[in-house]
């Protein structure tokens, strides 16, 4: 049929269009990485490891210090915020309270407001606490900045899972927080796993608080140490920022194909609503 | 009603973290970037009640009407490139296709890698003697000479619609994606059945069925540009000449030079734009059935 042939080569031409759009950047990434100059497309392929030796080994280049501080700071923001966000979205999904749709209205609208708006006056507060470039000015505004999504997340996992069950479980004498915990929590767990990717993904990925909050090694994490890279020689050093870029990013695309399903999943039930 | 009832438990126990870190952290922040939008808030002079001052200077500041003017315009540029985009990869994965979850994954990572890293990319990707954008364009013969990506106002706007577009239609793909998933097969089958070519049903039958799904992923999307900061402080910190300085970019940069006051003013008058959205957001996102 001429139909399905041209359906067949218009799907194929999309597939390889999407696939060479979404991976092409990382392949050049890759590729500048292992290359002793930049300019290997013209000039000829000069291989080299020393761009990961330097970034890897080298102290002064802090590149370790960034990664250490964006995963210790993404870890921490990221189970403090599932923590609180699963006890809201527990009372919001089974406790008798007024006003839980404001609540969740608020904080959908609270999350589409623009960071800049926060960040003169978040500056002065941290100076104030004498919090400037140390974690704790990092983990406590992004768990506020994170919030909003995992309620939403959670809200949505919880709302799912038959009300039945905690009713049974109050029969069996259990009080509110161990129908949280031993009942909604085990059932809800795969929900509460993708919450905590996608909060980790949030943190990890959150620049302009981190450049603002952050003055060197000892708080600033990767996204801001990268963008703010600067060569021990003066020009640009590509192949270190590509290798310190592939060392940062390999980790995150493994995460993301093997757990694309819970990625996924949490994403569009936190956006997409009925 | 619900399973516990209320004189035994005190629900608001359990959403008081919650509110008090958004308290703390999202709204004192604003309250307090909004007062300091009325004083005159410079590093090393005496703080001053101004009311009003910054503003209206603001009204007569051309670079802060230059940014929104840019910031705008990239959103009628970019958004309705990251809908297409992203809506047209959300019919092929919708597809019976090989290697599903794979592919899913693949258009999944620009999305999930920190945008400032991937700015970091694409800033190489524009390097005018030897990046691969260049390279490209002009072994392809797509242009007669190298093209100042960076260093042109035309081209820097192109590099960064080009790299945000290339970061957030994932997004919509996603969004769009679990839309089609939604639909109903048999109405698909039944308009195939009725002989209805591939384009009619897509155009007919499926696409006003996601009209909702759409109308969400553009209004975040819309949202979400008018913040736009990241790719274009890594990629040309708004240069040339101002010409590429987002809203959020040129208050941020209040902010360093220590003009905390005039800073905030601009904040003020993009938080308001931005809130007013986020309300039609919420409107048009009908939750409560949900819950």
């Amino acid at each position: 049929m001429k139909e399905e042939s041209v359906k067949k080569l218009l799907t194929t031409l999309t597939a390889v269009f999407m696939i060479g759009f979404a991976m092409t950047p990382f392949l050049y990434m890759l590729f500048t990485s292992v290359n002793a100059k930049p300019d290997f497309l013209e000039a000829g392929w000069l291989f080299t490891l020393s761009h990961y030796r330097d970034v890897l080994g080298a102290d002064s280049l802090h590149f370790l210090d960034y990664l250490k501080n964006s995963i210790l700071v993404s870890a921490a923001a990221s189970l403090v915020t599932v923590f609180i966000a699963s006890i809201s979205a527990f009372a919001i999904t089974r406790l008798e309270m007024k006003g839980k749709l404001f609540v969740l209205f608020f904080v959908l609208a609270v999350s589409m407001f623009p960071q800049v708006s926060m960040i003169g006056y978040l500056f002065k507060i941290m100076t104030a606490l004498g919090l400037i470039n140390t974690y704790p000015a990092l983990i406590m505004p992004y768990i506020a900045w994170i919030l909003p999504l995992s309620l939403w997340i959670l809200v949505s996992y919880f709302s799912q899972i038959p009300k039945e069950l905690d009713k049974a479980a109050i029969i069996d004498g259990c009080n509110e927080w161990q129908v949280l915990f031993k009942v909604l929590f085990p059932v809800a767990l795969p929900g509460i796993f993708s919450t905590l990717l996608l909060s980790f993904i949030f943190a990890f990925n959150e620049f302009i608080f981190a450049l603002i909050l952050t003055t060197d090694f000892n708080a600033r994490t990767i996204p801001v140490g990268i963008a703010l890279f600067e060569g021990l020689h003066g020009q640009i050093p590509w192949g270190q920022i590509m290798a310190a870029s592939v060392v940062t990013v390999f980790p995150i695309m493994i995460m993301t194909l093997v757990f694309q399903r819970h990625i996924i999943g949490g994403l569009t039930k936190g956006a997409v609503k009925g | 009603m619900s399973v516990l009832s209320k004189k035994e438990y005190r629900p608001y126990y359990f959403i008081a973290p919650l509110l008090v870190f958004i308290c703390l952290f999202i709204l004192l922040p604003i309250v307090g970037t909004l007062f300091t939008s009325l004083m005159r808030d410079v590093t090393f002079l005496p703080q001053k009640f101004i009311f009003l001052g910054n503003y209206s200077d603001l009204l007569r500041d051309e670079g802060f009407w230059r940014s929104m003017r840019f910031t705008l315009f990239f959103i009628a540029v970019a958004v309705p490139l990251e809908m297409l985009l992203g809506t047209a990869f959300a019919a092929l994965l919708d597809m019976e296709l090989p290697m599903r979850g794979f592919l899913r994954a693949c258009v999944l990572i620009p999305w999930a890698i920190p945008s400032a890293i991937s700015a970091k990319i694409w800033q190489l990707i524009y390097n005018y003697s030897y990046g691969l954008a260049n390279f490209l364009i002009t072994h392809l013969g797509l242009s007669q000479g190298p093209v100042n990506w960076l260093g042109s106002e035309g081209g820097a706007f192109a590099a960064i619609v080009i790299a945000d577009v290339w970061k957030t239609a994932p997004f919509v793909t996603l969004l769009v994606l679990a839309g089609l998933q939604a639909v109903p097969h048999d109405l698909r089958l039944q308009a195939k059945i009725d002989r209805a070519n591939f384009a009619q049903i897509f155009f007919r039958v499926t696409l006003p069925l996601i009209k909702p799904v759409l109308l969400v992923a553009l209004l975040f999307r819309t949202i979400d540009s008018l913040r736009i900061f990241d790719v274009i402080y890594v990629l040309t910190n708004g240069g040339p000449g101002g010409s590429t300085a987002s809203a959020s970019l040129y208050a941020y940069k209040y902010f360093l030079g220590g003009d905390f006051g005039y800073g905030s003013a601009v904040s003020v008058l993009l938080f308001a734009v931005a809130f007013g959205m986020s309300c039609l957001y919420v409107k048009v996102s009908k939750f409560e059935s949900e819950i």
